[in-house]
């Protein structure tokens, strides 16, 4: 199968899928143990606002013809507006999306940067002291809770030596010119100096929490898939040719024994969502995960079915992603 | 049976580390299990003279971990919060391994339609990043433990019931499987008696391996204080009141809970990778 025709497949696969994922979000609201509204509204809520909110939620009308309406709107991106505040819920998640990408992607760098690094080299000495310790630090990483870790961070770099900051994205005084929202970036472009600064000793705790897991899971994988690979043949011809073990090792070894590392990456991207909702708590990160836990304490429900629909189906496009690229690096997955 | 069972185990003990874990568990379960009886205090007995004190390393040993902004004794709620983590762990794998292996089983043995709309539901549910589902699902349905235990157990089926259905897969189309069709065996004899004891190693590991994601994800959801009460004595719940204190130097309410769930993780992982390991080289030398 061509390359062409895989991902058109794939494409119409992941339609019902979308539309699966629809459903349970859309059911969310009514599965909300009594009635929702007087879940949303608290029981001091006149009679008028509570008519007034059913109304607006469509909640008096048949199941199909809720789950219609507001899978039609979903579809043009309006996921209605906040209980609370009124304001879109769209609008409130695109402006906080980009502090959350920032976030993220600067976590998944450190973790392939240092993952591949450590992987290689454990698997480059094999039982050694080196291939144990790294074995042994990447179980700790899968089993520590990255909130928990955050935490203990802030106690060390923030509270008792006084290097980093606490919480929050810049300090307060400081400005960056939105262009594209992720602050770095920004900074960069407008050559401001100062704020790129500030916003990176911001980023720097975070971002290392977060990545902790994938960073880990990477190691991982990396030394297996190394350790797999060094043993084919053609690895075995290579060094048979004279060839130095170190440029087998890098130019023959990794490019093959990286293909089931994207896959971890691919996965772990929806697994770092995920973590970003718990990082984001932590140091009161504007982002996407602090916008749904404020969302879930004030019962805006609305706001909450907006954010996961919105963030599951940016996971099922990353996953879709990764597969393409899968198949392109590894044409044997299309014949499957 | 019994003499690839030894194997196993001979396998396992050779792996140090998994060996450790599994002593480990084997403590944790104990202490959960005794928890009403050597648990030193009440732990849900407030004592506001008392709060935010120290424990032994200022000379206390009457709250030998300190006590939290309640006057609170940690240790108890230590002790206790182990005790509710594996519950919530128990019981979410007694519904994941129900419910799994349900799907799992009817998907693979009966195929055609019905496995291709099972595939369909587990590819929605799979479709969530992890977190996400049981933070929205134990948000709708509000507060309560046996709430949490749902909503992560969600989670959890859709993977399971794939796992099982692979195994079966594999299983069904062994010849031992196809002698007893011939010689006229029922569906629900060759379900019982042939497949489901044949699938039991890959389901033991990714259940043991669950345990520790699920201590994981009740410790999230209480430290989020979404379907966890915050007075209950869970490990999450209490490093999340711990918080405010920190900065202020009262470390303890949130370092010792802190390191309870790292310590329960691990040794659910380092088990389950041993296990999975010592079965994986079991099959590998048949």
């Amino acid at each position: 199968m061509g390359l062409y025709r895989y991902t058109i497949r794939r494409l119409v696969l992941a339609i019902p899928t979308v539309i699966g994922v629809s459903i349970i979000v859309f059911l969310l609201i009514h599965i909300i143990p009594g009635n929702p509204v007087d879940v949303m509204l608290g029981a001091k809520a006149t009679e008028a606002a509570r008519i007034a909110l059913t109304e607006r939620l469509g909640l008096d009308q048949p199941l199909y013809l809720q789950y219609w309406n507001w899978f039609t709107h979903a579809l043009q991106g309006d996921f209605g507006s906040s209980v609370t505040s009124y304001e879109s819920v769209t609008t409130a998640v695109l402006g906080r999306f980009p502090a959350t990408i920032e976030l993220t992607l600067l976590s998944m760098t450190i973790a392939v940067v240092f993952g591949i690094i450590f992987g290689v080299t454990a698997a480059r000495y094999r039982n050694t002291i080196v291939d144990n310790l790294t074995i042994g630090v990447s179980l700790l990483g899968v089993s520590i809770p990255v909130f928990w870790l955050g935490i203990m961070l802030i106690y060390i770099f923030a509270a008792v030596m006084h290097v980093l900051p606490v919480s929050g994205r810049i300090t307060m005084g400081l400005s960056v010119t939105n262009i594209t929202g992720l602050y770095l970036l920004d900074s960069l472009i407008t050559g401001n100096w100062a704020a790129f600064k500030d916003c990176f000793m911001h980023l720097l705790l975070p971002a290392f929490s977060l990545a902790t897991i994938p960073l880990a899971l990477i190691t991982r994988v990396t030394r297996s898939s190394m350790l797999d690979v060094l043993n084919e043949d053609y690895i075995r011809t290579a060094r048979a040719k004279g060839l130095p073990y170190r440029s087998v090792v890098f130019k023959h070894a990794l490019k093959n024994a990286l293909i089931p590392v994207i896959t971890v990456i691919g996965l772990q991207l929806g697994t770092m969502l995920g973590g970003a909702i718990l990082v984001e708590t932590v140091f009161a990160w504007p982002g996407i995960g602090r916008l749904l836990i404020t969302a879930i304490s004030n019962r805006d429900y609305p706001t909450v079915q907006g954010i996961v629909f919105m963030i599951s189906f940016l996971f099922i496009v990353i996953n879709l992603v990764v597969d393409l690229i899968y198949a392109y690096v590894d044409p044997r997955i299309r014949f499957e | 049976m019994n003499s690839e069972f030894t194997q196993a185990i001979k396998q396992f003990k050779k792996n140090r580390l998994a060996v450790l874990g599994f002593y480990m568990a084997a403590v944790l379960m104990l202490i959960s299990i005794l928890a009403p009886l050597i648990s030193p205090h009440d732990p849900l007995s407030i004592d506001l003279v008392n709060k935010l004190k120290p424990g032994f390393w200022e000379g206390n040993y009457h709250n030998f971990l300190g006590t939290d902004n309640l006057g609170r004794d940690i240790l108890s709620r230590i002790i206790y919060g182990g005790a509710i983590s594996l519950k919530v762990g128990y019981m979410v794998i007694l519904i994941t391994t129900i419910f799994g292996t349900i799907f799992g089983l009817v998907s693979a043995y009966f195929g055609g339609v019905i496995d291709m709309v099972i595939q369909r539901v587990v590819d929605v549910f799979l479709a969530f990043p992890p977190l996400l589902l049981a933070l929205a699902v134990a948000a709708s349905l509000g507060t309560g433990i046996e709430k949490a235990m749902l909503a992560i157990s969600l989670t959890y089926i859709p993977g399971m019931a794939r796992v099982v259905r692979g195994s079966v897969l594999t299983v069904k189309t062994l010849p031992y499987v196809e002698a007893s069709r011939a010689l006229g065996g029922s569906s629900t004899w060759i379900i019982t008696r042939h497949i489901l004891p044949n699938i039991l190693a890959p389901a033991v590991v990714y259940i043991t391996l669950l345990l520790a994601d699920a201590i994981l994800y009740t410790a999230a959801l209480g430290f989020l204080g979404v379907g966890i009460d915050p007075s209950t004595p869970e490990w999450g719940a209490m490093l999340s009141t711990g918080r405010d204190f920190l900065l202020m130097g009262q470390w303890w309410v949130t370092v010792f809970p802190g390191i309870m769930i790292v310590l329960a993780v691990l040794s659910f992982n380092l088990f389950g990778d041993g296990l999975r390991e010592a079965l994986d080289s079991k099959l590998r030398n048949d």
